[in-house]
C-alpha cells in the first residue's frame, strides 16, 4: 500500500467515494467525492498528540469493537496516507461549546473544523472495479448464540484477539472473564453452503483455510490448547493447502465431521456445550468448550447495487459481479473498458485476488497503450425520420449507450457506438421501429421467418435462439449426439432481447403452429439485463394473443444455457408434442386474425404518417 | 412500484401458482412443477 501511495503514476484517493461515472471506453468521466477529513493529510505527521487529548471514546470498528478509539484517530496502523481523521459525528467540535483540544495541541496546525467535502472530476480511459466484499453477520443463526453468549465470537473477532496489534496486544483471552481459553471450537460454513434459506448457498472459498491457519496459530502460541473444528468438508484445494491441513491435524487439532445443532451456555462458568452429530461415527456427541469461533462466510458488498449501477455491471445469482466470459474474459466486465478484480467478482483468497488484479491491470494497460479499440460491428442505428422522441430506447439500454432524446429541443436520441454492445433490446422495444441493428435488421430477420415458413408452414416450429446461450445449447445438443425433432427451425439473434413482437406475430401470421423464444438464464445474460426486457415483452405478447383469441401456450419461452444441450433437446421434444395439439382450424383462424390486425396496424401507421406530414408542412408554412 | 402478489400460469404444463411480481426487478420464472420457463403472469381480474 505504501508503494502505491508513493508511486509517481498513482493518485491515491482514500476516504473518497465515486459519485458518478458517465461516458464510454477511453472516455469515462468520473466524479469523486473526497470526504472532509478535517485534518490536512499533507501536513499531518501522525504524531498522535491530538488523540491523547481528545476526550471522546467510541468503539473502534477496526478492532471489532473490542477496544475504543478517539473522535480523532488513525483508522488503522498502516493506513495510507498516514494521517489522522476527525470523526465529526462524534467530535464535540469547537462550536457552540468549545472543545477544540486537538487543534490546540497540533503543532502543525493541520486541523480545520470547517473542512468541506470536495467534488473532483477527472477523465479516465479504463476503470478497474476492486471494491471487495463484506462478511456475513451470523446473528441469523440464533442456535449458535452469537451476541447472546459472551464467548461466541466470529472469525474476524478471533483475528483481532490473536493479533499482536489487536486490542489485547496478542494475548488471546475469552471475552467473559479475560482468561486464556483452554478449549476452543470452530464451526465452519456459517452463512455458506446453506440450503435452509438462511445465509448463502455458495461456498465462501476462504473460510476452511482461514480456520486451518487459526488453529496453527493457536497451537503455535498456546501449546496444549485443545482445538476442535466442526465441518461439512474441508476444502484445501490450493497450492500447499493440503500440507497445512495435515500439519494442523498433526498438531493435535481435532476435525469433527458434523455441524452442531445448538449451543448451550453454562450460566456459572460461561462455558459452552455443543450438541453435534458426528457423521463419521454416526453418534450424537457433546463437547464442552471455553470459546467458540464462528467461521463466517463472505457476502457481496452491501452497497454493491450502487457500484453495479454506476458501472453498468451485471450481477450473478449470488450477488457478485459477473464477468464478461468465465473462460475467455474472466477479468472483463460486460461494459467495455471496465475490468474487475478480487472479491467483487466472487469470494477468493489473497493469492487469487492478486492474480486477478494483475490480469486486470494488464488488460487495462493493453487498451491504454493501444490508444484505440475495436468496437462491435453489430450496433444500433436511429432513423431520425421515424423517431418520435419517446425515449424508450435510452431507458431500455443496459449499457447507458443511448443519450436521451429531448422533444422540446428536437434532439433525437444519440447512440454511443463505442458503448453499444449490440443486444438489440432498443430495436425490439422501439414503438416506431426507428432503430435498426446492423447485421440483424428487422428486414433480415423477417426474411428468415418468411423463408422458413414458405413451404409447409404448419409443420415447422420457429425457434428464436440467442447467440451466446440457447444457440450454443443447440450446438451442444448436436455435438453430444442428442436427438431432437427436425421440425425446429432456428433463427439466431445476438440476444433474446432482440426478438421483436412483430417477428413472433409474423411467424404466426404465416402459419407457424408454435413459436419458441429462448435466451440466456438471467444470471448468464451477456448483455447485463437485456433478458429482463424479453420477459416483459413475452408477458405483453401472451396478453395480446389472448385478446385476439389465440392460445397463449402456442408461444413458449425457455432459458437455455450453452451447457444445457440436454435441456435444449428436451425442450424441442416438448415443443414437438405441443405442436401436435395445434389444429388446422386454429392455425387458419390465427392467420386470418393476424392478417386483419396487420391491416389495421398499417392503416393506423398511414394515418399517423399523413398527420405528421401535415404538421411538418404547417410548421414550414409558419416558418 | 412495490412487489405485488400475482397469479402465474405455466404454459407448458398448465400449473397455476401464486407468486410475487416486481416490475422494477424482474426475476427468472420457473414452473415449480415441470421446471419450464414459459411462465405467464396472468393479468389481474378487474373488480366489477
Amino acid at each position: 500500500m505504501m508503494d502505491v501511495g508513493r508511486h509517481p503514476n498513482v493518485e491515491l484517493m482514500s476516504f473518497s467515494e465515486v459519485e458518478s461515472v458517465s461516458g464510454f471506453v477511453g472516455n469515462f468521466h468520473v466524479t469523486v467525492r473526497k470526504k472532509a477529513r478535517y485534518v490536512d493529510p499533507s501536513e499531518c505527521t501522525a504524531c498522535g498528540e491530538c488523540e491523547k487529548v481528545c476526550p471522546v471514546a467510541v468503539p473502534d470498528e477496526y478492532q471489532q469493537g473490542f477496544s475504543s478509539r478517539k473522535a480523532i484517530y488513525l483508522p488503522f496502523p498502516q493506513a495510507v496516507p498516514s494521517s489522522y481523521v476527525l470523526d465529526m459525528e462524534n467530535c464535540l467540535g469547537n462550536n457552540p461549546i468549545a472543545c477544540g483540544k486537538c487543534a490546540d495541541v497540533c503543532e502543525k496546525e493541520c486541523i480545520n473544523y470547517d473542512d468541506q467535502d470536495e467534488l473532483v472530476n477527472f477523465e479516465v480511459g479504463v476503470i478497474i472495479a476492486a471494491t471487495g466484499m463484506d462478511v456475513y453477520d451470523p446473528t441469523e443463526y440464533d442456535e449458535y448464540g452469537y451476541t447472546r453468549f459472551d464467548n461466541v465470537i466470529t472469525s474476524m473477532e478471533f483475528e483481532r484477539l490473536i493479533c499482536a496489534g489487536g486490542p489485547t496486544g496478542g494475548h488471546f483471552i475469552r471475552p467473559s472473564d479475560h482468561e486464556s481459553p483452554k478449549s476452543i471450537g470452530f464451526i465452519q460454513c456459517v452463512g455458506s453452503r446453506s440450503k435452509d434459506g438462511r445465509g448463502n448457498p455458495y461456498c465462501s472459498n476462504i473460510c476452511c483455510m482461514n480456520t486451518v491457519k487459526d488453529t496453527l496459530l493457536l497451537c503455535d502460541h498456546y501449546p496444549g490448547v485443545e482445538a476442535k473444528v466442526f465441518y461439512m468438508d474441508i476444502r484445501a484445494f490450493g497450492k500447499g493447502f493440503e500440507d497445512l491441513y495435515i500439519r494442523s491435524k498433526e498438531e493435535g487439532v481435532k476435525y469433527i465431521r458434523g455441524i452442531p445443532g445448538d449451543v448451550v451456555e453454562d450460566s456459572q462458568t460461561k462455558n459452552l456445550v455443543l450438541n453435534v452429530e458426528n457423521t463419521t461415527t454416526g453418534k450424537i456427541e457433546k463437547h464442552e468448550l471455553d470459546l467458540l469461533v464462528l467461521s463466517q462466510g463472505v457476502i457481496p458488498r452491501r452497497d454493491g447495487a450502487q457500484i453495479k449501477q454506476l458501472l453498468t455491471l451485471s450481477s450473478t445469482s449470488d450477488g457478485f459481479v459477473m464477468e464478461s466470459h468465465p473462460k475467455l474474459k474472466p477479468v472483463d466486465a460486460p461494459t467495455k473498458g471496465v475490468y474487475i478484480a478480487g472479491c467483487v467478482e466472487s469470494p477468493k483468497d489473497v493469492k487469487d485476488s492478486v492474480t486477478q488484479a494483475s490480469a486486470a491491470a494488464a488488460r487495462a494497460s493493453i487498451l491504454l497503450n493501444a490508444g484505440k479499440t475495436k468496437i462491435e460491428a453489430i450496433t444500433s442505428n436511429v432513423d431520425i425520420e421515424k423517431c418520435n422522441y419517446c425515449d424508450v430506447c435510452s431507458k431500455v439500454c443496459p449499457y447507458n449507450a443511448i443519450l436521451s432524446a429531448d422533444k422540446k429541443t428536437n434532439k433525437p436520441p444519440t447512440i454511443i457506438e463505442a458503448a453499444c454492445a449490440g443486444c438489440g433490446a432498443c430495436a425490439a422495444e422501439c414503438p416506431q421501429d426507428a432503430i435498426s441493428m446492423r447485421h440483424f435488421t428487422d428486414e433480415q430477420i423477417m426474411a428468415q421467418v418468411d423463408a422458413l415458413l414458405s413451404v409447409d408452414p404448419h409443420k415447422h416450429l420457429i425457434v428464436f435462439a440467442c447467440n451466446w446461450c440457447s444457440y450454443a445449447g443447440g450446438d451442444m445438443a448436436g455435438t453430444s449426439r442428442l436427438q431432437y425433432p427436425t421440425t425446429c427451425k432456428l433463427i439466431r439473434t445476438m440476444c433474446s432481447g432482440r426478438v421483436d413482437e412483430k417477428f413472433v406475430l409474423q411467424a404466426f401470421r404465416l402459419g407457424a403452429p408454435m413459436v419458441l423464444v429462448s435466451g440466456c438464464h438471467f444470471s448468464d445474460c451477456h448483455y447485463i439485463n437485456a433478458v429482463h426486457w424479453t420477459q416483459k415483452r413475452m408477458d405483453r405478447l401472451w396478453n395480446k394473443l389472448d385478446r385476439l383469441g389465440i392460445r397463449a401456450d402456442r408461444l413458449q419461452l425457455e432459458w437455455i444455457s450453452a451447457a444445457e444441450g440436454q435441456k435444449f433437446a428436451k425442450v424441442m421434444r416438448d415443443m414437438e408434442e405441443k405442436l401436435k395439439q395445434v389444429t388446422e382450424e386454429e392455425i387458419e383462424y390465427t392467420m386470418k386474425k393476424l392478417e386483419e390486425e396487420a391491416k389495421k396496424e398499417e392503416e393506423k401507421k398511414a394515418k399517423k404518417a399523413v398527420k405528421r406530414a401535415k404538421v411538418t408542412q404547417d410548421q414550414e408554412v409558419n416558418a | 412500484m412495490a412487489p405485488r402478489p400475482v397469479l402465474f400460469k405455466c404454459l407448458m404444463c398448465g400449473h397455476e401458482y401464486d407468486g410475487m411480481y416486481d416490475a422494477d426487478n424482474v426475476t427468472e420464472r420457473t414452473c415449480p412443477k415441470c421446471r419450464s420457463n414459459s411462465v405467464r403472469r396472468l393479468p389481474a381480474k378487474k373488480d366489477k
